[in-house]
């Protein structure tokens, strides 16, 4: 297992170089100007091409990615293109917002998930069967930031139990952090729940009709033990895999439920990249999240191993 | 004892009560403003857009902008023109935040400073700028300019503290004479900017609040959600949907601030380069007629802007009633005016698009068509509508126009040989080029204005700029803020003018 995380943290490295080149030039090829909007609309050519100098935007493109790449190695990105905020310090603001939004999230998908797909496989073909496969179908449908939209009229607007926007950070006031999260979490995560619930339900109804359940039935083991100790291991090789996706799909779902609630994290500060067309936030920015994305992934298979003896590599 | 005990009382809440009284007034409460923009750079003389309601706090300009947009002294106390010479008078006893004194030689190192950067437009004008005595400022321009204090009410005013100036991180630290001194541990990059009573301010009567923040929520829902429910006391808004639901909530209300932005076509290539109808007067007066503006307001800007037959507003000083309905919605006249123009089949032409202004183009291309124009509008990148209009890339675009802007602008943007926006190089008419250095001889707005009124009315006789619509200044508020009466809305800005405001 020590040797499969050494091998994938192995592999990053290449990857996050393929990754940085690839969005280095695609950034690049951007037809807008990042000058022009630092300059305003009365900025006169000379200011243009000094303003580039200063930004060594008028040097060839793989000048400046080997530049780039040589202070990202010592583990300096470098600044915003717009001011003197260091990119490293924007994300590392930002990464815990993010990571806290992401976390609640899996952990309600995970909950809302499970317990729904538990109740419909133990009662196949019952209402609640019937309810719990309409509730994943709806909840997979309803994109999470009109379902945020929904939430804040109702809980924050209407009955005043939750703030409409903003994130306070836990080690400020863990009352109003989880008052804070709440509402963003459940927006993102109901998608992800229905996905949880339906890899649930099926591979539940699978593990149910297994000898060994049977047996350990006749055993006269308890219902609960049955299900918890013997049926819900087992059901849960297959959902491991499906969260891992269900993680990932979560960063991604929190850049735009971040815009919803006005929360700073890593999305909203890469939608403002994006249209400032800043450089190096995008490319910090992006390899963070390729880090992240990984890390997760690394995080499922060690898990699936432990869960899964035969998964586990030689 | 009662006794002992009660005077007791009273000397240890005396004590108290003096130990807890500051030296200089402190203000109480919190007043919450949120932005629509994201906080680029702190540094005024770098701000090339909006974001103002960053800087006002810790920065003030030599003159502003008084309640009619008459131009008031801040940090100057008066000034006098003598030809291509400025002289100002400033105000003594005043301060940075960092404790330098404010006079001429801070004053002078800031308009250099900013001339140097050459950001902001309105310092285009001006050479340099010298001490003359401990406070008396003297700019010398390059050409007679009468908007100059017009631009020291803005950016181009705003005093910095020299000994910051050349810091790299200004952008975030900023340094001024404002009531207000930026509290950088409080504030929170991204997501909102703290302000607190700047102890050394001159004018210690004006703080009222304990802390003044800015929140930056791009996302007009957002930001409307914040404001129904109390996390927010005001902020601003474009002509959207957010806006409107503000103007029909019972308990908030959007404040029309006199300004905005003043949407219009602009005929770039006017002598018909490459679509030949554009060099017809008839052909743009056509297309100025066939434009529904009260439908066009209703259905795109949900009500929220005015009709537009000219660069200024109703209030503002270069102001024409006369061209109220000059160009009034008339199909009929129009399709008659196409008749007897050279093109009476029509033409096609190609109109830059950027998303904000996709729905716009939609209507106006569907107005066009009525008249036998087909107007193809063309998608281009986010950011790039401005540098594309100055390049003979299209015959035509569209932009906003800042209705407080000096009218001397219109001129550097659209009639000069040279003008930003006149990418063709059509030489203007001699009665348009008349006109525009008619209103250059002076600085008292009365003295300029009936040239820049003759001018507007030019403007319209060519048609080579299309009016649309005009949208004020939208800032939307709670109930407990329209009712508070030290909220006082800039001329001209979107922003709340800090001087005397007190909490709801």
């Amino acid at each position: 297992m020590l040797r499969l995380v050494f091998r994938r943290l192995l592999a990053l490295a290449p990857l996050l170089f393929i990754v940085s080149v690839l969005t280095f030039s695609f950034t690049s090829l951007l037809p807008s100007d990042p000058v022009d909007l630092i300059i305003g609309d009365t900025g006169t050519q000379e200011q243009h091409e000094m303003v580039r100098e200063r930004l060594g935007l008028n040097q060839p493109i793989v000048v400046r990615y080997v530049q780039w790449l040589g202070r990202a190695v010592r583990g300096d990105l470098g600044n915003s293109f717009f001011n003197s905020v260091s990119v490293t310090g924007a994300v590392m603001q930002r990464l815990p917002v993010t990571l806290s939004l992401t976390a609640v999230s899996a952990l309600i998908a995970i909950i809302v998930g499970i317990a729904a797909g538990v109740a419909a496989a133990l009662r196949p073909r019952s209402w609640i069967d019937r309810l719990a496969t309409v509730g994943a179908t709806i909840g997979q449908a309803i994109p999470n930031f009109w379902f945020g939209l929904l939430l804040v009229a109702i809980f924050a607007v209407n009955l005043r139990w939750f703030p409409a926007t903003g994130f306070t950070p836990i080690s400020v006031s863990p009352w109003d952090w989880l008052r804070s999260v709440t509402l963003p979490a459940v927006a993102l995560g109901l998608s992800s729940s229905a996905a949880i619930a339906r890899q649930v339900r099926s591979a539940m109804v699978g593990v149910l009709q297994q000898d060994y359940i049977r047996a350990a039935r006749a055993q006269g083991l308890s219902a609960r033990r049955v299900i918890l100790k013997h049926a819900l291991t087992n059901a849960m090789v297959p959902v491991v895999a499906v969260l891992s996706f269900q993680i990932t799909v979560l960063l991604g779902g929190a850049l735009i439920v971040e815009q919803v609630f006005a929360i700073n994290g890593l999305g909203t500060l890469a939608i403002t990249a994006v249209r400032q067309q800043d450089i190096p936030m995008i490319q910090g920015l992006v390899l963070v999240m390729v880090g992240l994305v990984v890390i997760v992934q690394l995080a499922t298979d060690v898990i699936y191993g432990f869960l899964n003896p035969k998964a586990r590599p030689s | 004892m009662k006794t002992w005990i009660t005077r007791s009382a009273f000397l240890a809440a005396m004590a108290l009560g003096l130990a807890g009284m500051p030296a200089w007034a402190q203000g109480s409460g919190t007043f919450k403003y949120a932005e629509q923009v994201k906080l680029i750079t702190m540094d005024p003389q770098k701000q090339s857009g909006s974001g103002v309601p960053f800087l006002r706090p810790a920065y003030e300009s030599l003159f502003e902008k008084g309640p009619k947009g008459e131009t008031v002294p801040l940090l100057a106390t008066g000034y006098e023109v003598d030809g291509l010479n400025v002289n100002i008078a400033l105000r003594k006893g005043v301060s940075f935040s960092n404790g330098e004194p404010f006079n001429a030689k801070a004053a002078a190192a800031n308009i250099n400073r900013g001339v140097k950067l050459g950001i902001v437009e309105g310092l285009k004008t001006v050479d340099s700028a010298e001490a003359v005595d401990e406070f008396t400022l003297r700019i010398k321009l390059k050409e007679f300019d009468p908007a100059i204090i017009n631009t020291l009410c803005y950016t181009g005013g705003m005093m910095i503290a020299p000994a910051v100036m050349d810091d790299p991180a200004l952008d975030r630290n900023p340094v001024g004479t404002g009531p207000y001194v930026h509290s950088k541990g409080e504030s929170r990059e991204g997501e909102v900017q703290v302000y607190t009573p700047n102890p050394t301010y001159w004018d210690k009567d004006k703080i009222g609040l304990a802390r003044y923040e800015v929140w930056e929520i791009p996302d007009d829902t957002a930001r409307l959600n914040a404001l129904k429910t109390g996390q927010i006391d005001a902020g601003n808004w474009l002509s959207n949907p957010q806006a409107a639901i503000i103007d029909r909530t019972p308990d908030l209300k959007l404040i029309r601030v006199n300004g905005g932005l003043n949407y219009h076509v602009v005929i770039s290539d006017r002598e018909g380069t490459v679509v030949p109808a554009f060099a017809d007067p008839l052909v743009r007066k056509a297309m100025a007629l066939s434009i529904d503006r009260e439908g066009f307001n209703k259905a795109i800007q949900f009500g929220l802007a005015a009709k537009s037959f000219q660069p200024y507003g109703p209030g503002d000083w270069a102001y024409d009633p006369s061209l109220e309905g000059v160009y009034e919605y008339d199909v009929e006249k129009a399709k008659a005016l196409m008749a007897q123009s050279k093109f009476p089949d029509g033409f096609t032409f190609d109109m830059p698009s950027i998303p904000v202004y996709q729905s716009r183009l939609e209507a106006l291309a569907g107005f066009f068509k009525e008249i036998g124009i087909t107007m193809n509008i063309v998608p281009v990148e986010p950011g790039t509508l401005a540098r594309r209009s100055r390049t003979t890339d299209f015959p035509a675009t569209n932009l906003v126009w800042n209705t407080t802007t000096d009218p001397k602008f219109l001129a550097l943007r659209y009639v000069y040989e040279d003008a930003n926006y006149n990418p063709f190089k059509t030489k203007p008419s001699e009665t348009m080029l008349a006109l525009a250095k008619e209103g250059l001889t002076s600085v008292e707005p009365e003295v300029r204005a009936p040239a820049y009124r003759k001018m507007a009315a030019q403007l319209a006789e060519e048609a080579f700029l299309i009016f649309v619509t005009n949208a004020p200044i939208l800032i939307g508020v709670s109930e407990n803020t329209a009712g508070n009466p030290t909220v006082v809305y800039r001329y001209g800005e979107d922003s709340i003018n800090l001087r005397g405001l007190k909490a709801n």
